[in-house]
């Protein structure tokens, strides 16, 4: 019997994830463990194995489909087995390609109401469409009942309106084919008045991936709904620089991970945020803030599809080594796209890290609804007065952005004021 | 220079709708009108003749209602009283849209534009001196009345004996006899009027039927109540002279002279192109008219052209319609101009409404068509109300793709109920599915129904 593959549940948060790529196309032979699709929640991208061994018989969804969770997605089985029993909703859901080309004019003669069908099947029910379907299908004129739906559940998404509004042959009302838009298919274009066209644009335009949409929507979002501001500081890096180099030295004798300057910074956040509980804090519904007890600390990390911050969760009951083996495999999910999606949230304060990149000072953005967040940048040399003599040291800056309606100016300092005394003397720290 | 983001030429059905559509778009528009906004369809043709026809049709009422058991005597009609009620109406709409105007800060100018050429800025429009620019020009300057080298009608023009429609809304003193050269819309639509109140009316037409490419079976139908009432027809005439007081005309080789006391020539109307500066742009025009797309784009970006002056059509309308889509283009809207389902209506008496294609048309397409034509009898209504009435409804229907494409109907409320066939054209319904549709008891409408169940 053929057996159906669900669209696994990448995270207990997570409900839809969209198809990317099939790798796998209807007829192909595949085994348990073959990757059949990559797919993409709003924070992670992922590929799916397959779950079964057997010939690839249906795919219900295409790429660009968002599907719920534990939703059927195809079919595997021996060939010509039925698989209506597997299909999500009993029947296959129309594919964004070959419904938008017209219909063949052969097929018109046979079948006059081929303008309709689409329509036909939503009349008893409302149409299911998502909001920014609506929106779009508004803004541009077009009748939504005329696009052919992609969506789970035959439901119409924004692309069908796009691909309506741009390809759809429809000269009718609200873009509805009309039969003389059936005939003209079969015809050659007729020449049109020559309307000169306007200069081809030299650009490209790349549509914003679901990460790349997550981040720009928490960026813009917090900055136009918090009061945040930044306060720049620098420290005197000689001891950490030292120690790490120490560390470093006798990693192997130890049998102690490679620890960065980062995770000295890491693990001093985690100490010292538990002194000052308002920038360890949530703004809730914007006028309550929520201190943690613990510290879940987010680091920023760098990655092809974009900025991603999992979370060190319980960082403050984490030894130095156990912060630093932890960053690293997470920066490492992160960055081949395989991470759980639950680690990508409920932090309770970030650390950035542009240091590497020779940034010398920038203005994190509050990773909302955290009240704090730590940029680190790169070490420069400084002049330090001592006994009449000017000394160069190694400074390290730190930028600290903090929400205003949270946390005032001056707890924020001494919040910086205590963390760079930690900083500075490291090991009372670790000893401690 | 005053710029703006649209600059229409004509301030008519399609230029003032589409200063209106534009301007709620968010565009900044100017209209340029040297006659007062509302064209020749508020000014000089649909309004006006209509405020004269209603008056006909109540003295009619009122003067032959012996059919229907009313008896009145000393009905009379007051001609001048007609026309100042006539000029009320005109006057009332025209402020109406010039409100509109106004409401929607669009910016009128009382003077002819001529079209002056296209820079970095936009197109240049000059008028009386001063010069304006817009990204975007909108050509709307209508039609003017056809006048054919007829010897003596250009001194009838002058004269006062010879009138177009703009001269013939405004007779104070009714003629007792009148000519109308041209048996088309206009030119029936007034014979009409004058027929019914009292001046003895000829009409001369090149044809062999009237109302131009109305059905035939339909414009047999409008002659005989037309005969009937007094008007005399001399078809498949052709004139060739027009004198102080008389018209000389051809009949099958047969010189023939009529008298009368006036004129009215009506044998159609042309695209207005001229002298407005068309080709210090290159707009290309096709025997008079500007050649449009479906987006009533003309050969040059940003230059639409809306309206008569485009000659698709000559209905107000259509110019209506062609304006919005224009502008809907502008501002990169979808939409799309068809001419497939407009419908069209001569106000006699009868009414005759026609939208979509006749049987004649639809066979010279080569569609495979059924028609079918029922009596308006068949309406209760109709039967109730009109008197010896011989009003039909005909359907023309698409037998390949069992859809209506054309409905073609002469009686009373014709032109109020057209729309009801034009809706069904656009929308490609199934004749299976029209029997669907529910009709209100009793009304002339039904008669649509009956026909559709005679397919």
């Amino acid at each position: 019997m053929a057996s159906g593959v669900l669209m696994p549940k990448a995270g207990i948060t997570v409900e839809e994830c969209m198809i990317t790529h099939w790798d796998k196309k209807v007829g192909d032979l595949v085994k348990v463990g073959d990757i059949l699709f990559s797919y993409e929640t709003d924070k992670a991208a992922f590929e799916c194995e397959s779950t079964a061994e057997g010939e690839l018989l249906e795919i219900f969804f295409e790429d660009g489909a968002e599907v719920p969770v534990l939703v059927n997605v195809c079919a595997i089985g021996k060939a010509g087995e039925d698989v209506s029993a597997l299909r999500p909703d009993g029947t296959k859901i129309a594919d964004v390609s070959s419904s938008t080309s017209a219909p063949q004019p052969e097929k018109v003669m046979a079948d006059i109401t081929i303008a309709a069908p689409i329509a036909v099947q939503q009349v008893n029910s409302e149409l299911k469409i998502s909001p920014r379907a609506r929106n779009l299908a508004e803004k541009t004129y077009v009748d939504p009942r005329n696009a052919a739906p992609s969506g789970p559940y035959g439901r119409v998404i924004e692309q069908d309106i796009r691909t309506l509004s741009e390809n759809g042959k429809g000269t009718g009302i609200g873009g509805k084919v009309r039969i003389e838009d059936l005939n003209a298919a079969a015809q050659p274009v007729a020449a049109k008045p020559a309307v000169p066209s306007p200069a081809v644009n030299e650009y490209t335009d790349i549509k914003f991936s679901k990460i790349r949409s997550a981040i720009a929507q928490a960026m813009s979002t917090s900055l136009s709904a918090s009061a945040q501001l930044t306060h720049h500081h620098s420290f005197d890096a000689t001891n950490i620089l030292a120690l790490r180099k120490g560390l470093k030295e006798n990693a192997e004798r130890l049998r102690l991970p490679n620890i960065t300057l980062n995770d000295f910074i890491l693990f001093a956040v985690s100490r010292t945020l538990l002194n000052h509980p308002d920038l360890n804090a949530h703004i809730v519904d914007g006028n309550v803030l929520r201190r943690f007890r613990d510290v879940h600390l987010g680091v920023a990390i760098d990655t092809p599809r974009g900025l991603m911050v999992p979370v060190i969760f319980y960082a403050n009951r984490k030894s130095l080594s156990e912060i630093a083996v932890e960053a690293k495999e997470l920066a490492k999910q992160a960055q081949a796209g395989t991470i759980n999606p639950d680690l990508l949230q409920g932090g309770t304060f970030t650390v950035s890290n542009l240091g590497a990149l020779g940034v010398e000072m920038f203005t994190p953005i509050l990773n909302p609804p955290q009240t704090g967040i730590l940029g680190v940048c790169n070490i420069v040399n400084r002049l330090k007065e001592a006994g009449g003599e000017y000394k160069p040291y190694p400074a390290m800056g730190l930028s600290i952005t903090y929400h205003h309606r949270a946390v005032d100016g001056a707890p924020e300092a001494r919040f910086a004021q205590e963390l760079i005394s930690n900083l500075e003397n490291f090991s009372i720290l670790l000893v401690k | 220079m005053d710029s703006f983001d649209l600059i229409v030429l004509g301030g008519g059905p399609a230029g003032y709708l589409a200063a209106e559509r534009a301007a709620q778009g968010g565009m900044k528009v100017a209209v340029f009108e040297k006659r007062a906004l509302g064209g020749v369809c508020l000014n000089e043709g649909c309004i006006p003749s209509k405020a004269l026809l209603n008056s006909a049709k109540v003295y009619e009422y009122a003067a032959h209602g012996e059919k229907y058991g009313v008896m009145a005597t000393g009905v009379a009609i007051d001609h001048a009283a007609v026309v100042a009620r006539k000029n009320k109406v005109v006057k009332q709409l025209v402020a109406g849209v010039s409100m509109a105007m106004k409401k929607l800060n669009v910016t009128v100018i009382d003077k002819p534009a001529v079209i002056k050429g296209k820079n970095a800025a936009g197109f240049t429009v000059a008028a009386d001196g001063t010069e304006y620019s817009a990204g975007k020009l909108l050509i709307a300057t209508g039609s003017v009345p056809v006048l054919p080298p007829i010897p003596g009608l250009r001194e009838g023009l002058e004269s006062g004996f010879v009138l177009t429609n703009r001269e013939i809304l405004d007779l104070e003193v009714l003629p007792e006899s009148l000519i109308v050269i041209g048996g088309g819309v206009i030119g029936l639509e007034m014979a009409s009027y004058f027929n019914s109140v009292g001046s003895k009316v000829t009409v001369i037409e090149m044809l062999d039927k009237i109302a131009g490419p109305t059905d035939n079976e339909i414009s047999d139908i409008l002659l005989k109540n037309y005969k009937k009432k007094g008007v005399d027809f001399k078809l498949s005439c052709k004139v060739t002279a027009v004198g102080k007081d008389s018209v000389t005309y051809e009949e099958k080789g047969e010189v023939k002279t009529v008298n009368a006391e006036k004129v009215l020539v009506s044998i159609g109307r042309k695209p207005f192109t001229e002298g407005i500066g068309l080709e210090s742009i290159g707009v290309y025009t096709e025997r008079g008219a500007i050649v449009t797309d479906d987006h009533l784009r003309t050969n040059i970006a940003g230059v639409y052209a809306a309206g008569d002056v485009n000659g698709k059509s000559m209905l107000a309308h259509t110019a209506y319609r062609e304006s919005e889509v224009a502008v809907n283009h502008m501002l990169g809207r979808r939409d799309i101009m068809r001419y497939n389902a407009i419908p069209s209506v001569i106000y006699t008496n009868p009414e005759v409404a026609c939208v979509g294609e006749t049987d004649e048309s639809a066979k010279a397409k080569g569609i495979d068509v059924q028609t079918v034509s029922v009596s308006m009898r068949m309406s209760g209504r109709y039967l109730a109300e009109v008197e010896g009435g011989n009003g039909i409804a005909k359907l023309v229907v698409d037998k390949k793709y069992n859809r209506l494409i054309g409905a073609h109907l002469i009686g009373s409320y014709v032109s109020e109920m057209i729309y009801g066939a034009a809706l069904m054209i656009e929308t490609e319904m199934r004749i299976e599915d029209l029997k669907e549709l529910v009709f209100p008891h009793p009304t002339v409408s039904e008669v649509i129904r009956e026909a559709l169940f005679e397919i």
